[in-house]
C-alpha cells in the first residue's frame, strides 16, 4: 500500500511536469487501482507539488532575477536618442550633399584635434569630391618619398593614394596638446562607440549651458550627458554659423553635427551604399530563381498530378474480389 | 569582366536613372576656378554683411518647447524642485546630492519629443 502510493506520487510529479497528456494517462491507467485511494490523498499531493514548483521559482527570482547595478546612471551617460536617419533606412543611399558638408566641417572643425588616418583621398572622389578637387587637395599636404639614390627620404606633394594627414604626430604629442586626453581616431568612431549616430550627434550637440546643480565635474573637463561619466576632456566645438556652407545651408550646430556624424558614418562604412544595391540585386536574382523554380516544379509535375488510377475490375469475376 | 558584368551594363543603359560621376561635368571647372578665385573676398563680404543675422539652432528651440510642453511637464517638475533643494541645501552640507538623474530624464523626454521635429527642419 505504502509503496503503492509512493509510486502514484512519483507518477503525479510526472503528470505535473509533462502536462495535460500525462494527466489524462494518468487517470486512465488509474482506473484499474485508484479505488483503493482516497481522492483527498491525490488531491493534497498535487497541490503541494504545484507550491513547491511555484515558491522555487520565486525563490530563484529572488535570488537571481534582477540585474545588479554596479553604476550610477551618470557613469553609464545619458542613453542617446534615437533619430530618424535617412540613410539607416533599407532602401536610401547616403545624401551625398549631406557627406560634402560633412566633410567640410570635419577638415575645419574636427580636423584640428581628430585624425582620420584610415580614410584616403581617392575614397572621397566621386562620392564627396570630383577627382580635381580631391587631387588639389592631396597635394595640400607633403608626405614621404621612397628613399633616393643617396638613401634619402624626400617630401613630395600629395597624391590621391595617400590618406587624410592627422593632426598631430604621434598620440603623445595628441595628449601634450590635449591635457592628457587623446581625441580619438574618427575613421571608425561610428562603428566603435554604442549608439553609433544617435551618439556621436548627442555628443556634439548635448553640452547643456551649464551642468546641473551638484553635478561633479573634473578639472579640465566638461559637463556631457551622453558621454559615460559624463566628464569629457572635448569641450564644445560646434557654434552656430561656425562654418559657411557652399551650398547656403544655414550651419546651426545641430546642422553641423547631423552633417559630420552622417560623414563620419561613411568613413566607417564607404561600402554601404553598394552593400544596399548588392542586397536588392541578390532579392531580385532570388526572386526571379524563386518564380523560375515554380514554373519548372509544375511543369515536371504535371504529368504526376494529371493523371488518373483507375482500377477496372475484369468483368465477371467478381468473387474475386475483396468488397 | 564576367557575364554579370555584361547584364549590369545592359540594365545600366536601359534604367530611367543615371549613375553618378567621378569626373566634374565638362563645363563646370571653368565655373569652379572662377568661383575659387571669388570665394575668399565673397565669404568675408557675406560674414560682414547679411550672414551678420543670427543663425538660430532649431535644436535648442525645439527642446526648449518640448521641456516646457505637457509631455515633459513631470520630468521638469522633478528636475526644478531638484535644483531649488540642491542650491538652498549646498550651503551648509556638504552638497552631496545631485540632479544629474533629473537632468537626464528632462532632457531625455525633452530630446526625444523633440526628435522628428528637428529632422524635418535640418536639411
Ligand atoms: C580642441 C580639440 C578637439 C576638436 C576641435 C574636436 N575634438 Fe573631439 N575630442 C577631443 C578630445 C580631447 C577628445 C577625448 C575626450 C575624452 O576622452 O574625454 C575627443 C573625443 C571625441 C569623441 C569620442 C567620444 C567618446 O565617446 O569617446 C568624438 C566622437 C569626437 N571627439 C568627435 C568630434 C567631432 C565630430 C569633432 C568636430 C565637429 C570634434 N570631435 C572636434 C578634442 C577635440
Amino acid at each position: 500500500m505504502l509503496a503503492r502510493s509512493g509510486l502514484r506520487s512519483t507518477r503525479i510529479l510526472n503528470g505535473a511536469r509533462n502536462g495535460a497528456t500525462a494527466f489524462t494517462k494518468r487517470s486512465i491507467s488509474s482506473n484499474s487501482r485508484a479505488s483503493t485511494e482516497s481522492p483527498m490523498k491525490l488531491n493534497v499531493t498535487v497541490a503541494a507539488s504545484t507550491a513547491l514548483a511555484i515558491g522555487s521559482v520565486a525563490w530563484y527570482y529572488h535570488l537571481y532575477g534582477s540585474t545588479a547595478h554596479a553604476m550610477t546612471p551618470a557613469e553609464e551617460g545619458l542613453h542617446p536618442t534615437a533619430y530618424p536617419w535617412v540613410h539607416q533606412q533599407w532602401l536610401k543611399t547616403f545624401d551625398h550633399q549631406t557627406l560634402r558638408r560633412g566633410f567640410q566641417v570635419y577638415r575645419e572643425v574636427c580636423a584640428a584635434c581628430h585624425s582620420l588616418s584610415r580614410v584616403p583621398y581617392r575614397t572621397l572622389v566621386g562620392t564627396i569630391l570630383t577627382v580635381d578637387e580631391a587631387k588639389e587637395l592631396a597635394e595640400e599636404n607633403e608626405y614621404d618619398t621612397e628613399p633616393n639614390d643617396e638613401g634619402e627620404i624626400e617630401k613630395r606633394p600629395g597624391k590621391l593614394s595617400d590618406y587624410i594627414p592627422a593632426p598631430y604626430k604621434n598620440d603623445e604629442a595628441a595628449r601634450a596638446a590635449n591635457n592628457g586626453a587623446l581625441p580619438p581616431d574618427l575613421s571608425l568612431i561610428v562603428k566603435g562607440r554604442h549608439g553609433g549616430c544617435d551618439y556621436i550627434f548627442s555628443l556634439l550637440t548635448g553640452y547643456p549651458e551649464e551642468p546641473p546643480a551638484g553635478a561633479q565635474v573634473g578639472a579640465g573637463l566638461n559637463f556631457n550627458p551622453y558621454f559615460p561619466g559624463t566628464g569629457i576632456a572635448m569641450a564644445r566645438v560646434l557654434y552656430d554659423g561656425l562654418v559657411e556652407y557652399e551650398d547656403e545651408t544655414p550651419a546651426s550646430a545641430s546642422q553641423m553635427a547631423k552633417d559630420v556624424t552622417e560623414f563620419l558614418n561613411w568613413a566607417a562604412e564607404p561600402e554601404m551604399d553598394d552593400r544596399k544595391r548588392m542586397g536588392v540585386k541578390v532579392l531580385t536574382v532570388t526572386a526571379v530563381l524563386f518564380a523560375l523554380s515554380v514554373w519548372v516544379k509544375r511543369y515536371k509535375w504535371a504529368t504526376l498530378k494529371s493523371r488518373k488510377i483507375v482500377y477496372d475490375p475484369p468483368k465477371g469475376a467478381s468473387n474475386n474480389v475483396r468488397s | 569582366m564576367g557575364i554579370w558584368d555584361t547584364i549590369t551594363d545592359l540594365v545600366e543603359a536601359a534604367a530611367p536613372w543615371s549613375t553618378a560621376e567621378a569626373e566634374a561635368p565638362a563645363e563646370e571647372p571653368k565655373e569652379e576656378t572662377s568661383e575659387d578665385s571669388k570665394e575668399e573676398p565673397e565669404e568675408e563680404e557675406a560674414e560682414e554683411e547679411d550672414d551678420e543675422e543670427e543663425i538660430e539652432d532649431p535644436k535648442e528651440k525645439l527642446e526648449e518647447e518640448c521641456k516646457n510642453s505637457k509631455q515633459c511637464a513631470p520630468a521638469k517638475h522633478h528636475f526644478d524642485e531638484c535644483v531649488e533643494r540642491v542650491t538652498n541645501a549646498s550651503d551648509d552640507e556638504e552638497g552631496k546630492e545631485d540632479c544629474v538623474e533629473e537632468f537626464f530624464h528632462l532632457a531625455h523626454c525633452a530630446s526625444q519629443c523633440a526628435a522628428p521635429k528637428l529632422w524635418s527642419v535640418l536639411k
